[in-house]
């Protein structure tokens, strides 16, 4: 929510210089920014509703491990959306990490550690290679990053032709059993992803990614580097879906190498349904978390009213359709407003 | 005449793609001579004609600027709808087939005017589309609403298309011949396709020069879905059956035949004859990998690496034009 106003901020404040009669419609776009959250605790006082115990720490604990995988996709989705982009590739990214920690790693803390970093550079090499492929070959992002996930869903299979594989228990005890100060370990995992975000945003990296998304252009001609913001966002992206594809193995004791593929558009999904426009420059990385959790919460809603959670992803698309209806009706209010 | 050849003037990837798909069959024929044989190319002519149809709906909305990611399961919808329809009988596609047809242009009118009117990214508004077709599909299905046919049989006249002989030729194959002429005529020919190439190049010059800017855009998509179905019935004919997930591989497929034959994703360039070459390539190289013993690991990582290759060439092309 913060990330929007500041950023709705910036850029109308760049774009006119009359500033009191667009101050009103400033605070309508926000109500638009508040649709998420809105979702969010409409959703979760319906389940509560339907099933007090749902407020528990246990139900937290298992919600938010399998809830990991995704917010760490979107959070590497949202970057890339940011700049105008998107990712397709990791998918392939996510299915190559479970491929290579499921086959490679043994039982002990050094082959854990040296696995775990291995898998973490080429999730970040990946993501570089498709920011060159962007920046210097001029591919468009759908496109490059298309190819790309082909060919790292291609490298997973290599590695890991079926599923199966097994994580070393003690990595296991070290990332997801036990708590700390009575809280899952999740808990602390998703903090300090949101903290990591929040701490890039107020770089001058962070400025440069809201900045190359609104206007490359101006962001060249103002001086910054539009070619190596984008490879860096990119190399970001394919390190968050490492640590994804990390996070899921551990969650299910084995690899597969197709396991990336059904996050590629429900992590877009959920960029979308937290606000944010495929346009990019605009929105942040919290509300597009909030979004995968209402993805994830309109299953749950579905297995408790006892429809078949097959119908999931239809619910999910009309809701998706919903909310960006709502978002261009807002864009078109807000369009007339300044024609008047 | 003279119009079709400027197409390949206008776009020298689409000659490219062509001398590459035939480059591939003469050699691997001479290296492997099983592979030339009369019986294979049939066989490869299938799997081309398949990705060609379902990949001529995409080239018209990428023309157009669009993107059509709702492919994979309307395609499904479709054939899981006619088996269900049809169960089996020949004498129920009178009514089956059309009907099967008229449900995917309306799915594809629903597509096109959110994405027209609304104005909803076409990105969002199809990988929508596809989830609601998919729910609706796995539900209907896992429900048990009457639709144990589900996975019998088609029609022997669906069947017969992808195992019956015309001239030599499979049944499928003269159904794409036809439809390749039908878009290459439409593509070049028609004010559809004037329309189409102007909208895609240039929105707003197009809207201030009199084009219905949003209804081309609109029926982009409903050309999409009705050539979804259509594919997802002949896909249905050649595996024997309909089954949930049979559309998966099109979603990739479709936008690699389309890019890899020339088209811009940016809209406003290509043809139809350069999918068509490009289906051929991304047909040959699948069956490339069985004979030089390769797993199924390598065909995603050769497409991959095609894609790439063949969307840099058409940029390079593109820019030293101007």
């Amino acid at each position: 929510m913060g990330d929007k106003t500041i950023v709705t901020q910036v850029v109308s404040g760049a774009k006119s210089t009359a500033g009191g009669l667009r101050q009103g419609v400033q605070i309508r776009v926000d109500i638009f920014a508040l649709v998420p959250y809105i979702l969010l605790i409409a959703l979760t006082a319906t389940l509560v509703s339907l099933n007090s115990r749902l407020l528990s720490i246990q139900v937290l604990e298992t919600k938010l491990n399998a809830a990991l995988p995704l917010m760490f996709m979107t959070t590497a989705q949202a970057l890339v959306i940011l700049t105008g982009g998107i990712d397709l590739s990791i998918g392939g990214v996510l299915s190559l990490s479970t491929a290579i920690a499921a086959t490679q790693m043994g039982e002990t803390l050094d082959s854990i550690v040296m696995w775990s970093l291995i898998i973490l550079l080429v999730g970040m090499a990946a993501g570089a290679i498709n920011g060159l492929i962007v920046t210097y070959m001029r591919v468009t992002p759908f496109i490059a990053t298309l190819a790309t996930w082909s060919i790292w869903a291609g490298v997973a299979l290599f590695v890991l032709p079926k599923e199966g594989g097994t994580i070393p228990r003690l990595l296991k005890e070290i990332v997801q059993r036990g708590r700390l100060l009575g809280l899952p370990k999740s808990v602390y995992i998703l903090v300090l992803l949101i903290i990591f975000w929040l701490l890039i945003r107020r770089t001058r990296f962070g400025t440069r990614i809201y900045a190359v998304g609104s206007n490359a252009n101006n962001a060249y001609l103002s001086g910054a580097p539009v070619k190596r913001t984008l490879i860096a966002t990119y190399s970001l992206s394919g390190l968050l879906a490492s640590m994804a594809g990390l996070y899921r193995t551990i969650q299910y004791s084995a690899g597969s190498p197709t396991a990336g593929d059904p996050f590629i558009l429900t992590s877009a999904a959920a960029v979308i349904m937290g606000g944010m426009s495929l346009a990019g420059g605009r929105g942040g990385v919290v509300p597009s978390i909030v979004g995968a959790v209402i993805l994830l919460l309109i299953n749950d809603l579905i297995y408790f009213l006892g429809v078949s959670t097959f119908y999931t992803p239809m619910v999910q698309g009309v809701l998706l359709i919903m909310v960006v209806a709502i978002q261009s009706l807002g864009h078109y209010l807000r369009r007339r407003r300044a024609v008047q | 005449m003279n119009r079709l050849l400027s197409i390949f003037k206008r776009n020298p990837t689409i000659v490219l793609a062509y001398v590459l798909a035939a480059a591939m069959v003469i050699i691997v024929s001479i290296l492997r001579p099983g592979f030339g044989s009369i019986t294979h190319l049939r066989s490869l002519a299938i799997e081309g004609a398949v990705i060609g149809l379902v990949a001529l709906g995409q080239t018209v909305v990428i023309i157009g600027g669009g993107i059509d990611l709702s492919i994979p399961w309307m395609l499904n919808s479709a054939a899981i709808l006619m088996t269900v329809f049809t169960r089996g009988q020949d004498s129920e596609m009178v009514w089956a087939i059309p009907l099967v047809l008229l449900i995917a242009a309306a799915v594809g009118l629903i597509n096109g005017s959110a994405i027209a009117f609304l104005e909803i990214t076409p990105i969002i508004m199809t990988l929508a589309m596809n989830a609601i077709l998919l729910g609706i599909m796995a539900g209907v299905a896992s429900g048990g609403l009457s639709i144990g046919y589900q996975h019998g049989a088609p029609p022997p006249i669906v069947l017969g298309l992808a195992r019956n002989r015309i001239l030599g030729l499979p049944a499928v194959v003269w159904v794409w011949g036809a439809f390749i002429v039908l878009a290459s005529v439409i593509l070049s020919f028609s004010g559809f396709g004037r329309r189409l190439y102007a909208i895609g190049n240039n929105p707003t010059a197009a809207l201030y020069s009199g084009i219905n800017v949003r209804r081309v855009r609109m029926l982009t998509y409903v050309l999409s879905a009705v050539m979804s179905a259509v594919a997802g019935i002949i896909l249905a004919g050649k595996f024997g059956r309909a089954y949930l997930g049979m559309g998966e591989p099109f979603l990739f497929g479709s936008v690699a035949a389309v890019v890899v034959g020339g088209a811009s994703i940016l809209g406003g360039g290509g043809h139809y004859l350069g999918t068509v070459a490009g289906a051929l390539i991304l047909t040959v190289l699948t069956s490339l990998l069985p004979i030089f013993k390769l797993p199924a690991a390598a065909q995603n990582i050769v497409y991959g690496l095609v894609v790439l290759v063949m969307v840099y060439l058409a940029g390079l092309s593109r820019t030293s034009e101007v």
